[in-house]
């Protein structure tokens, strides 16, 4: 699967073709992501035969498979593509920057802080925009606060970083908590499907969008750097890298992705954790392709789920989180099992 | 909310017209026939003609409009939308708290009964923006069910039916009032739920069905709502009767759990009532049968000190 | 080439001692000896640019090494970790060719002539036929051989070395260190931390000596390959016999 396979004994060293190779599963996955979009905007609890989908993206159809197709499923299944893509390169990039597999976006309690803005903007009453923008502000806060805790006095670690993020998540833990606990039994449905994700309160798809755009954009000339860094910061350091500004831009890059997701659709859990594994798993380990890969894989398996959410005990709606982790449990398990 | 009751009707119908005649427009036939109400979210809600497709987001909602005469005009409700029987017969559009758009759109409602506390705002918004009618509900004392049934039959042009039950609810409340109001006060604690044990403060709709009968809710002065407290709370204060709704139609369980705690007034007058929550904890006109089972129980309770 | 002045590494709580003003010449062979704590891996990790000295400077080809970019000493200077942290799954190729990182561009794909360039450095340390391998399931030898032909492909002129000897067998032993003669002779300049004083004696041209206490003398191998120095350096005292014109060293009793 990498370059280097072309290398074997007496095969002509092309990197062309070999760059091919390379990136081929990336067109294989833009592929798949295409047409699980095409799914979700296709399926819904309201069938509306495949034939009438077509005219609506035609501009024809009638009013009502016209409202259902581009006010309802368009908009939700790219918000669900959009943030999957940004949550699995988020967890892709954690895991780089703390060098251990059990990070994911949240470990460093940027949702908590995002969950506790969300769920007070709840507990106040407040609609779908205020909640948003009170779970961006939540966000930045919660990560500028572990930020500003790490770095301290003294010297900076991954290590020091890691624990600084996990006590500040444990505290934001308590306080949703006790909101949950405190707060009005009408409003804690809605606190719960924001706690495990839904994809409702994407409001527009377009922010999450864009930044997923701008991150493959940035995540493939950073890539090789990156590559470098997961063999340690010293070793980075001795190739050349910046390790201390690099270190800090995936954190805070990550840390806005994580925002931009958890914003548009709560927080949705496991996809940031497994999808990078899944890939590695898949494609070896070079970021340069991993964090794109991440970008489309993710973006399918969440479009996938929200399409089951909704459709699965229509016209009751599950939480996609719940899906995220059905789907997404045993085919890690597959490819862990199936690995050496 | 008041206003919208007292609104001059006649008034109400001339200034969109006159608006309508000054601008050149010929839809007279048309707005002459709109009405228009306030809802419990104090915004005013407008239909060209009466709504021909209702669809209350809530098991209560739905018997709200069911109660202003609207009931061959509902076209679907959502889990639990259970009562009259024949609500039972209609599709669903999802949970009170998840609802699902696509369905819900694709009923093409004209107007939705949307309860204020209960269904999710990112929703109703959304519903909003894609041009829906929605008309909020937050029914928390007797005033307010009557007159919301009153509100909704002027939209769905039931008007009559709706006034007469509104009627019918308010003539059995008062009369339950009179016939109780010089009754002894009996010191009570409402138990919402068991695990985690909750109750009703002053501002549920419990409360003032409890007041009716001349009971005294321990606990009205907490400041939420629907508090949670302790077992230690209870026992403190000694309520002379312990009322349990439950989660099911015939689940006494939770007074038997209080027999253990001999020591307790409620306890040893057996004064540990159960009323079917269905009658009870919903905010419609069921509440006069529950309240009429209640006070019945207070005044078993007075019989036996 | 490499070269310090007035050079005081940063080791907390111990006194300066001697400031270290030397030059590590094309061509020339440097060891480091010393006991354990002594700051060998602090002095190399100071040559590097890693760490920061507690006062005087490092040079690379003149310049201070604070105002070089890290990419460009990184293309003149490699170095080869005594710790290495595999914190993420590889095989031996990719580690291999990360060592061509400082000469591309953050668009660039590795070019046929890096990816050349690792595979001879595989096959230069014998590791041709292990080079799909995954890194983790490799031997301690093994992975020592991989960071060495991870820094023969980042092509340095400045070798550091921190005992690049760890975990060989005696065959390797000699191997890498025929691979970093045959780099001294290319003319670049090659700067190694060791433990064994007989490898040191066989093959280093200039030794530096330093102790625990900061103090520090260094010269060519044969100004500082003196017994009582030695046995003073260790605290252990030492015997030694000539063979083949190469001085040998054991510990008596």
């Amino acid at each position: 699967m990498s370059g280097a396979e072309s290398l074997a004994p007496g095969a002509t060293l092309n990197p062309g073709v070999s760059v091919l190779r390379k990136f081929l599963p990336l067109l294989i996955l833009a592929a798949l992501s295409l047409l699980s979009m095409l799914l979700a905007v296709a399926i819904g609890s309201v069938p509306i035969p495949i034939m009438d989908v077509l005219a609506v993206v035609q501009g024809e159809g009638t009013p009502l498979h016209q409202t259902l197709i581009i006010e309802l499923r368009a908009p939700r299944a790219l918000a669900a593509f959009a943030v999957g893509g940004l949550l699995a390169v988020a967890g892709a990039l954690m895991q780089i920057l703390l060098r251990n597999p059990l990070a994911d976006p949240y470990v460093l309690g940027v949702s908590g802080g995002a969950a506790v803005g969300a769920l007070g903007a709840m507990l106040w009453g407040m609609g779908a925009a205020v909640i948003s923008g009170s779970a961006f502000a939540g966000a930045l806060l919660s990560t500028f606060l572990v930020f500003g805790l790490a770095h301290g006095s003294g010297s900076w670690t991954a290590s020091r970083l890691l624990l600084t993020g996990v006590v500040v998540a444990s505290g934001w833990g308590a306080v949703i908590t006790l909101m949950l606990a405190t707060g009005p039994a009408e409003k804690l449905p809605g606190m719960l499907y924001w706690l495990m994700g839904d994809l409702t309160y994407a409001r527009s798809p377009w922010p999450a969008v864009i930044a997923l755009v701008l991150i493959c954009l940035l995540v493939v000339p950073l890539g090789r750097s990156l590559n470098v860094l997961a063999r340690g910061p010293l070793q980075a350091a001795a190739l050349g890298v910046s390790v201390k500004p690099l270190e800090w831009s995936i954190y805070v890059v990550a840390s806005l992705l994580t925002a931009m997701a958890v914003t548009t659709a709560g927080s949705i859990g496991f996809v940031g954790l497994v999808v990078p594994h899944m890939l590695r798993l898949l494609l070896g380990n070079d970021q340069r392709l991993i964090l794109p890969a991440c970008a489309l894989g993710g973006g399918i398996l969440l479009t996938l789920a929200d399409t089951l959410a909704r459709i699965m005990i229509a016209p009751e709606q599950l939480p996609v989180g719940v899906i995220t982790a059905l789907l997404g449990v045993p085919t890690f398990l597959y490819l862990l099992y199936r690995s050496r | 909310m008041r206003a919208a009751q007292h609104r001059h009707p006649t008034l109400s119908r001339l200034l969109p017209a006159l608006a309508a005649v000054v601008m050149g427009l010929c839809a007279g036939p048309l707005l002459a026939k709109e009405v228009c109400v306030t809802d419990d979210a104090d915004r005013e809600v407008c239909l060209a003609q009466p709504a021909q497709r209702v669809l209350p987001l809530s098991p209560g909602a739905t018997e709200l409009a069911f109660s202003a005469g609207a009931g061959d005009q509902v076209i679907a409700g959502v889990s639990y939308s259970d009562y009259p029987p024949e609500a039972r017969e209609l599709p669903s559009v999802g949970s009170h708290t998840r609802l699902d758009m696509e369905k819900l759109m694709s009923m093409e409602p004209d107007l939705l009964i949307v309860w204020a506390t209960g269904n999710p705002r990112e929703q109703t918004d959304r519903l909003e923006e894609l041009g829906l009618t929605l008309y909020f509900t937050e029914a928390t004392n007797f005033e307010q069910i009557a007159s919301n049934i009153e509100r909704l039959s002027l939209l769905t042009g039931t008007h009559e039916a709706g006034h007469k039950e509104a009627k019918r609810f308010r003539d059995g409340i008062e009369s339950i009032r009179q016939q109780y109001q010089d009754a002894d006060p009996v010191p009570l604690f409402y138990q919402v739920w068991d695990e985690p044990l909750m109750t009703i403060n002053q501002h549920h709709f419990i409360h003032e069905v409890v007041n009716l009968c001349r009971g005294d809710n321990v606990f009205a002065d907490l400041s939420r709502r629907v508090p949670r407290i302790g077992k230690e709370s209870v026992l403190e204060a000694n309520p002379e009767a312990i009322v349990a709704g439950g989660m099911g139609e015939e689940n006494r369980q939770w007074l038997e759990d209080w027999k253990g705690f001999s020591n307790l007034t409620a306890v040893q007058q057996g004064n540990l009532f159960f009323v079917p929550p269905s009658i009870i904890q919903r905010p419609t006109t069921r509440l006069l049968a529950g309240a009429e089972n209640l006070c019945e129980h207070l005044e078993t309770a007075r019989e036996r000190r | 080439m490499l070269s310090t002045r007035d050079l005081v590494i940063d080791i907390p709580e111990r006194a300066d001692g001697v400031p270290l003003t030397l030059s590590v010449a094309p061509g020339q062979i440097w060891g480091v000896l010393g006991p354990n704590g002594a700051g060998k891996t602090t002095l190399l990790h100071t040559l590097a640019g890693l760490r920061a000295p507690r006062s005087g400077q490092v040079l690379l080809g003149g310049k201070p090494l604070p105002q070089l970019k890290r990419r460009e000493v990184a293309r003149q200077l490699g170095i080869v970790f005594q710790e290495r942290q595999d914190g993420f799954p590889a095989t031996v190729m990719e580690t291999a060719l990360i060592g061509r990182h400082p000469y591309l561009s953050p668009w660039q794909m590795e070019r046929a002539e890096d990816l050349l360039q690792a595979r001879q450095a595989l096959e230069r340390l014998d590791l041709g036929h292990l080079s799909e391998r995954q890194v983790e399931t490799l031997s301690g030898g093994e992975r020592q051989r991989v960071a060495l032909a991870t820094a023969l492909t980042q092509n340095p002129t400045v070798w550091l070395a921190d005992e690049p000897t760890n975990h060989l067998d005696l065959h390797h032993q000699v191997a890498v260190m025929k691979l970093l003669a045959a780099q001294a002779a290319d003319n670049r300049a090659v700067f190694l931390c060791l433990h064994d004083l007989n490898l040191a004696a066989r093959w280093c041209t200039h030794l530096l000596l330093l102790y625990p206490d900061g103090q520090a003398c260094w010269g060519t191998a044969q100004s500082q390959l003196v017994p009582e120095a030695l046995e003073k350096l260790y605290d252990q005292p030492l015997m030694s016999a000539e063979i083949n014109g190469t001085r040998v060293f054991v510990p008596a009793d």
